[in-house]
């Protein structure tokens, strides 16, 4: 909500129903066409190169393979727009959905994770930079230890995996599991946050830094300055997140964007955009050990990739008019279910527990839709009601 | 130095910073949107062979056997200076290029940026080598 929040201001949506033609020959639309044109010849390109393709014997035919690569760019695409309306990192969705429900290796999942949760950061670091909501001198210190902590958590986890094997993998699941747990109670709480934190006494080390820069609220229609304090400590607790990001290939914005606010004093919508410019830069380091252990298969990360870039453009500058409370319930139904679904598999390759059905988690997820469901009726009888 | 956005200046090194990891994030999606189709096309052109590629990752396999399955083992992290017409090297070019943009990124905000400043801002001129050199650190040499 809060990144969603900050990105809203970026647009006016309805200068896009208008279709102002000289706006689509400048950037961001000039790329964006220009990636959906090449999109769209590829995947076109792809299919008619699969139709002439022998299959070699034991082999998976290319028109399978061409198919698991669109699904691979829809899926990625629509995992990058949901991200940026319900204002989290796209590697929050990705990588324990992937590790809950399907059998690919963790390495591979959290590798890939990790392209999801840095290219929606990267993609959205250009527009937030140019409108200076973004803070360079806030992010690049933060970056030198949120990177440190990327660098150790996935060297981390390539040691786990190495010497771990298959309790490794359990263990890795049951954690994710909690993890995904304290997002969902996130998501439904809110969390502690302070839109404009009053800061009265700062540190000599944060005034050193003079890492304050005033930036437009364009809501109030005036310029906001802002004191900074305890940079010391934030650039500690980011370290953590960069830990929590490099071992778990799963992005950590939910926790940078609270670090800053609560600990720094930063105002709210810099913080969250912040968030995701640190998770860009500093994930460019916690991504290399997992490509250097070759758990980045090109062929399988490509799409993602590509995915998260579109969708991260047509997310943030398009602005799906949508119920955001419906894909927050929605969303956190699917969490809900992943977590179930991480735990139990967990467990079981632990041996602690038999395999688990996938409809188990299915029923999990129907069940808290229901639950979602009726809390969402009963807000908009009050809403009529009132 | 640097742009207006409503009534505030916004820092060059910035601007920089922004542009550059936009600009190489879009060129990276473009590569690695074509890269699939030439490994598609030519499958004996590659490094790993597609047709056994998912399967293996499916099955849960690890990377290392990943690689064993579908080629020759894993060659390193920049097989595409080594195979530089293949069609997966050609793909991880692409990742290997959107992987490290905030690496030409960061040089660029610093050397463009924070020290042309007047005065030089050299604090942040350091920090901006000192993330850089911790990303090439583990591109490169680690």
């Amino acid at each position: 909500m809060v990144e969603r929040e900050a990105r809203l201001e970026r647009v006016d949506p309805w200068s896009l129903v208008k279709f102002d033609r000289k706006k689509m020959r400048k950037s961001p639309w000039m790329e964006l066409w220009l990636m959906l044109g090449i999109i769209v010849i590829s995947y076109i390109a792809l299919a008619l190169i699969s139709l002439g393709l022998e299959t070699p014997p034991g082999g998976m035919s290319a028109r399978v393979i061409s198919a698991l690569l669109c699904g691979f760019f829809l899926l990625s695409t629509a995992i990058a727009i949901l991200a940026v309306i319900v204002g989290i990192g796209g590697g929050v969705i990705f990588t324990p959905i992937m590790l809950a429900f399907t059998d690919v290796n963790s390495l591979i999942v959290r590798a890939t994770g990790l392209v999801v949760a840095m290219f929606s950061g990267l993609i959205s670091t250009g527009p937030f930079m140019r409108r200076g909501l973004g803070n360079m001198k806030i992010c690049v210190t933060g970056v030198s230890s949120y990177g440190l902590g990327a660098l150790l958590g996935a060297s981390g986890a390539i040691w786990v995996a190495e010497h771990l094997g298959k309790t490794g993998e359990g263990i890795i699941r049951i954690i994710l599991g909690i993890i995904v747990g304290l997002v969902i109670i996130y998501f439904l709480k809110g969390g502690k946050k302070i839109e404009y934190p009053v800061v009265t006494k700062t540190d000599r080390f944060t005034e050193f830094l003079k890492l304050s820069q005033p930036y437009y609220e364009e809501s109030l229609g005036r310029v906001i300055d802002y004191k900074l304090t305890r940079f010391a400590f934030t650039m500690l607790a980011l370290a953590g997140v960069g830990v929590l990001s490099g071992f778990f290939g799963m992005g950590g914005g939910w926790v940078a964007t609270p670090a800053q606010n609560l600990i720094a004093g930063v105002p709210l919508k810099v913080a969250a955009a912040n968030s995701g410019i640190i998770l860009g830069m500093g994930d460019c380091i916690g991504v290399w050990p997992y490509i250097k252990a070759g758990a980045m298969i090109p062929l399988f990360a490509a799409p993602w990739l590509v995915g998260q870039v579109v969708g991260g453009l047509i997310g943030a500058y398009i602005l799906i008019k949508v119920r955001a409370l419906v894909v927050r319930y929605i969303l956190t139904g699917i969490l809900i279910a992943t977590c179930f679904g991480l735990i139990t598999k967990g467990l079981y390759m632990l041996g602690y527990i038999p395999k688990v059905p996938p409809i188990a988690s299915l029923v999990v997820f129907g069940v808290s839709l229901a639950i979602f469901g009726y809390k969402l009726w009963k807000e908009v009888k009050l809403e009529g009601g009132e | 130095m640097g742009a207006k956005e409503g009534k505030v200046e916004i820092p060059l090194a910035q601007l920089i910073y922004g542009d550059v990891v936009y600009w190489l994030c879009v060129i990276a999606a473009i590569i690695c949107t074509i890269g699939p189709v030439i490994v598609t096309a030519f499958p004996d052109n590659n490094v790993l062979n597609p047709h056994y590629t998912f399967s293996a990752i499916f099955k849960g396999e690890t990377p290392t056997k990943v690689w064993k399955a579908t080629g020759q083992g894993f060659p390193g992290p920049h097989f595409y200076l080594e195979y530089p017409s293949a069609g997966d090297a050609i793909t991880m070019f692409g990742i290997a290029l959107g992987c490290s943009s905030a690496l030409w990124a960061l040089i660029a905000a610093a050397i463009g940026g924070y020290l042309r400043e007047k005065p030089r801002n050299y604090i942040y001129a350091a920090f901006c080598f000192w993330v850089a050199f911790i990303i090439f650190y583990a591109a490169a040499i680690r």
